[in-house]
């Protein structure tokens, strides 16, 4: 069975429709991006998965159906998102903030090795645990909105454009920690990223999205050879 | 020096009545990002109740819980059925609706409770000799009490968003509501239940303020008080519950202070000087004194 099975998604914004029948799936510890051009519809997709926009279609997370608009459901069914932007709670503290991702757990002991484990994931983050995360720099806030949206033991995380505004080396270790992470817990990821080299050396599959639809989906190193995916996406 | 305490002790009490009303303003804000302007008139309609449950034999004090918890519902279920709906259409939309609801309370206490005014019995001893005399001054029992139960809800409002698992959900959802959505965190019961514990504060004010003057509880009590509040409220900054109360105690000082050391001032223009002190935040300070500027890094 597969972890996230999503049936003719339609979703948008008022009167417009962006999304117009979008199905997709991720296996159990999968890596899958989608690319897409700017207004393909590839943040919009991740939010309603997550809920927090309306849509029709059906989406599910190890069987179990999703309503729509209920984003703390699909947490408690094991999805998370790390949202564009980076979604900071900038006025709380550093560690206040990865507590808040761990709003649905009990396991306060747990919790507290978690947040230990994500410290030394990023030791840029523990340096400052009592600082409001408002003053970190683009590239922790990132890696806080990465370690906050994995406090709540996700089988499936979202990823929407993690590298947006990040200098080259602080996303290359973004990444690093999304593939060991993936490799050593079994997380599985479904990413949106504008930069499409990084994204297919750490994906195992893909969708390509135009405007609202999905046009082509495969591996990611046949993908890779596709004369369209280099050409857009690739540049070369 | 008598004359200065004397006046001192009353501006801390009003100052007091400003700071909780203004943390309730604050706590609205939070949740919301509005100014809720029906939050005076929510706070007459409790004190009214209370007052009602008095003239029924009801001990002050049940009857301030009483009103407590009738605040509560009144401002859990005002954001749920009317702010909610509308807030997405618009700020303006919502400030309408809550100015709305400002002149259906106001109206409905008229019919329920009269147009007359009405002596709201204390909850301390307030008879002509129940003060203790500081350097020659006296301090009424029922200013200390004023003091003591608002220090009581600050504290308690404290130790609730600092050191609670939900006062931790609620300033989340104050600061970024998606990302609290996206943790989990259930953001609308997160905001009923702020204008609840904001009106429930309200009525809490409301019914320490009204004793302080004879024959004050009335249609147009609260107005006056919700200007102060305000004022304090951006004076402490509108996202700084600790800017609000500080701000209400210095607002209630130099109120009684101006109007009792300058002649000019007196007893009529004492409003005005909420009026000077709100215009001249938004034009210096914006941000009030212990509020964030907005800053966002890319």
């Amino acid at each position: 069975m597969n972890l996230l099975e999503v049936t003719d998604l339609k979703a948008g914004y008022g009167q417009a429709e962006v999304l117009h029948g979008i199905s997709l799936h991720v296996e159990q510890g999968e890596v899958v991006v989608i690319l897409g051009a700017n207004g393909a519809g590839k943040t919009t997709t991740l939010r309603a998965i997550a809920g927090l926009i309306g849509r029709r279609g059906t989406v599910s997370i190890g069987g179990t159906l999703l309503r729509p608009g209920v984003p703390a459901e699909a947490v408690a069914a094991g999805l998370s998102l790390v949202p564009q932007g980076r979604g900071t709670f900038t006025k709380l503290t550093v560690q206040e903030n990865l507590l808040v991702g761990a709003t649905k757990r009990r396991d306060k002991a747990a919790v507290a090795q978690d947040i230990d484990r994500w410290y030394e994931v990023f030791p840029a983050l523990s340096a400052r645990t009592k600082q409001a995360a408002g003053t970190l720099s683009g590239g922790e806030q990132q890696m806080l909105a990465v370690a906050r949206s994995l406090m709540s033991r996700p089988s499936l995380l979202l990823c929407d454009e993690p590298s947006l505004g990040l200098a080259p080396l602080v996303v290359r270790s973004v990444f690093d920690v999304l593939r060991e992470i993936n490799a050593e817990d079994g997380t599985a990821m479904l990413i949106v990223e504008q930069n499409a080299e990084l994204a297919l050396d750490l994906a195992s599959r893909v969708y390509l999205l135009e405007v609202g639809e999905v046009v082509t989906s495969g591996s990611a190193q046949d993908l890779r050879h596709s004369d369209t995916v280099r050409r857009s996406y690739l540049g070369y | 020096m008598q004359f200065f305490l004397d006046r001192l002790f009353d501006g801390i009490s009003n100052g007091a009545i400003y700071a909780a009303l203004a943390l309730a303003l604050v706590m609205v804000y939070r949740a919301t990002a509005t100014i809720n302007f029906a939050q005076g008139e929510m706070a007459l309609f409790t004190t009214y109740l209370a007052w009602g449950l008095t003239t029924r034999h009801v001990p002050v004090f049940v009857a301030l819980l009483i009103a407590a918890a009738a605040g509560f519902v009144l401002g859990a279920v005002s954001e749920r059925t009317l702010v909610r709906p509308i807030e997405k259409r618009s700020l303006l939309a919502t400030l309408i609706v809550l100015l709305g609801l400002f002149s259906v309370l106001n109206a409905s206490d008229g019919l329920i409770w009269g147009k007359g005014n009405q002596s709201m019995p204390s909850l301390f001893p307030n008879t002509l000799q129940s003060y203790v005399s500081v350097f020659g001054a006296r301090l009424y029992w029922a200013n200390v009490g004023v003091w003591l139960l608002v220090a009581a809800v600050v504290a308690m409002m404290f130790g609730l968003f600092n050191g609670t698992r939900l006062g931790l959900q609620m300033r989340a959802t104050a600061n970024n509501r998606e990302s609290a959505a996206l943790a989990g965190i259930p953001v609308g019961r997160i905001l009923m239940l702020g204008w609840g514990i904001s009106a429930a504060i309200g009525a809490v004010a409301g019914v320490l303020f009204t004793p302080l003057t004879p024959d004050s509880l009335g249609l147009g009590e609260m107005f006056p008080l919700l200007i102060y509040a305000s004022a304090a409220a951006l004076l402490g900054g509108l996202d700084s519950p600790g800017g609000a109360v500080i701000a209400g105690l210095l607002l209630g000082v130099a109120e009684v202070m101006l109007s009792a050391y300058v002649p000019a001032i007196g007893g009529q223009l004492q409003e005005a000087i909420a009026f000077v002190a709100i215009v001249a935040v938004l034009l210096l300070r914006p941000q009030g004194l212990f509020g964030t500027k907005e800053v966002e890094r890319v």
